[in-house]
């Protein structure tokens, strides 16, 4: 069987509504959160879950960390029960929410990290040498007696994360990791990501809307909206479908000759940005269109980036 | 064994955020001191007005003050996570951290936070419990000093009990409700005098439904000599056990509010 197992997974929640003007009670609504989710992933895999805002990424990752109890369908992660076997199986867990701290606010996140060793039971010897290992990976061994508040996101994200693994767990999950950091923290994380993946085998769960994270480092993705599984596979897979556009941006000698009405033309100046798909008017048929009207004096041919593929994608999919 | 080190250990670290910030800590204290004392000049006033209250003299009405104050400021220094944070932890989503640890979550709710300030509550409270003592002159022996400390045990958990009930509330509906002030605050305010002053209904409020009468003020009354609605002796240590009950169904509500935790959006 597979690590995680997770089978028909549905899990509603009710909202009531403001009431409204002369009536006497507030309406209920009932929102699908998950419906009927399936998917299984093996231990050691590195696997991104994307999907737009309110799909249920985050539900499906607290009810996968024992947080929240679902209404129907199966789900084990290495034979255990989340919800229901709570405190053994958060033993074997990290998670780390981008958006909310894990750690003491007005103390040296040494002392936090202390802590933790407590809460987890973890033994001496194993807290030291993973505690070592991760400051000297992350880059905090300079920071240990730094309160949390006076550290900067990136610092912040980095202690968070080595908070989460201080107990070698063997399944991580990641709710936006790299939110709000720069891009050499960005780089440095997502190094480390791999490293820690590769080394203790550990499984990453990655959600997240930051495309150059997945593209990175997720083999796999599983796309959810409104929900419902869409797509599970293989991202370079997913991103061909609806990576048929190619945008040329020309400088021309002379007037730009007209095109057929599958081009889509920006005009900036002396430049020219031509949107196409080669499947309709390849490539070399442009070119020769352009150089009938005049010299053609520089060009460069540029594919969609990938946030853009995925909001296509959204779109297609009706999210 | 275990838990109480890992209790120990949060204590520690709660105390070093608080004093982070000094200033704010001295002049806070010195604001409950201000606070309670304000509370102990009522009973001060009324002492020196009336003389005695019903068949409760000065050092009997002190004595009351005092067993009350210590044991609800007490459960507020050291329990503040269950009698301060709890509800805007499940607001916040706090709780989902919580969640995340291999512990109890009433455990380490407890352990989220203390309240040093409470100390100068509890100095306040101690005064009034010895003078009240001397007054009254108590004749102190082993019974009765286990019958003050099980008062105080008990009315302790019953305290917590009262607090877990905005923290249900809020669970289930992600909203507080402030009527649970009543029971808690209320009581202590209301407890603070012997009960047999009130009207009916007051006395069945804090009799029945926040049992502090059975809690503190039974083996207080037994402990002055004077037992409370002239009943014997062995209910002063049968019936704080109320505590301990009320407490119990509140925490298996509280189990059961749980499985119904929904989290917040994030």
């Amino acid at each position: 069987m597979s690590y995680i197992a997770v089978e028909a997974l549905n899990k509603a929640f009710t909202v009531r509504k403001k009431r409204e003007k002369g009536r006497l009670l507030r309406e209920k609504s009932t929102v699908q959160a998950l419906k009927d989710v399936s998917f299984s992933i093996e231990q050691g895999e590195l696997v991104g879950y994307i999907g737009p805002n309110g799909a249920g990424k985050s539900t499906t990752v607290k009810i996968l960390s024992g947080i929240l109890t679902p209404d129907g369908g199966s789900v084990t992660v290495g034979s255990r029960v989340p919800w229901k076997e709570r405190k053994e199986h958060v033993r074997h867990i990290g998670v780390v929410f981008g958006q909310r701290t894990q750690l003491w606010w007005d103390v040296p996140i040494l002392d936090s990290f202390s802590l933790l060793k407590d809460i987890y039971r973890v033994p001496r010897e194993a807290y030291e040498k993973r505690l070592e290992a991760l400051t000297e990976a992350l880059q905090l061994t300079d920071l240990l007696r730094t309160p949390l508040r006076l550290l900067s996101l990136g610092q912040r994200m980095r202690a968070e994360l080595c908070g989460s693994l201080l107990h070698g767990p063997e399944l991580l999950f990641l709710d936006e990791p790299t939110i709000g950091l720069d891009a050499v923290s960005k780089l440095a994380l997502r190094e480390f990501l791999q490293k820690e993946n590769r080394e203790n085998g550990t499984t990453i769960l990655l959600t997240t809307h930051d495309m150059e994270d997945i593209a990175a480092l997720c083999p796999r993705v599983m796309v959810l909206g409104h929900g419902q599984k869409l797509y599970d596979g293989a991202l370079t897979d997913l991103l061909a479908r609806y990576d048929t556009d190619r945008v040329m941006t020309v400088r021309l000698g002379g007037d730009l000759p007209p095109l057929p009405p599958c081009c889509q033309v920006q005009r900036d100046g002396e430049n020219a940005r031509i949107t196409y798909s080669p499947e309709q008017l390849p490539t070399a048929d442009l070119i020769t269109l352009l150089q009938a009207a005049g010299p053609l004096r520089e060009m460069t041919i540029q594919g969609q980036n990938v946030d853009r593929l995925i909001a296509a994608m959204y779109r297609e999919m009706d999210l | 064994m275990d838990t109480v080190k890992f209790y120990l250990r949060s204590m520690k670290m709660q105390l070093k955020c608080q004093l982070q910030y000094p200033a704010s800590f001295l002049l806070q204290t010195l604001a409950q001191l201000v606070m309670e004392g304000g509370e102990m000049l009522a009973v001060i006033l009324i002492v020196d007005r009336f003389d005695h209250l019903n068949q409760w003299t000065a050092g009997d009405l002190y004595f009351f003050f005092g067993i009350m104050s210590v044991t609800f400021y007490l459960t507020e220094c050291f329990g503040r996570g269950v009698t301060g944070s709890f509800p805007s932890m499940v607001r916040s989503g706090q709780l989902d951290t919580l969640l995340l640890r291999p512990r109890g979550v009433l455990t380490q709710v407890i352990c989220w936070a203390i309240d040093p300030r409470r100390i100068a509550c509890i100095a306040v409270g101690t005064a009034a419990l010895v003078m009240g003592s001397r007054m009254a002159a108590v004749q102190w022996t082993f019974l009765k000093a286990l019958a003050l400390i099980e008062a105080m045990a008990m009315g302790g958990i019953l305290i917590l009990g009262l607090f877990l009930i905005e923290g249900i509330f809020t669970i289930r509906s992600v909203k507080s409700v402030e009527l649970v002030n009543a029971l808690t605050y209320g009581g202590r305010s209301a407890c603070e005098y012997p009960i047999d002053v009130y009207p009916r209904p007051l006395r069945v409020l804090f009799t029945v439904i926040a049992p502090f009468a059975l809690t503190l003020q039974c083996p207080a009354a037994y402990i002055l000599g004077k037992p409370l609605y002239g009943w014997p002796d062995w209910a002063a240590f049968v019936t704080p056990l109320s505590g301990l009950v009320s407490f119990s169904a509140l925490y298996l509500l509280f189990q059961h509010a749980m499985r119904h935790y929904r989290s917040t959006g994030s």
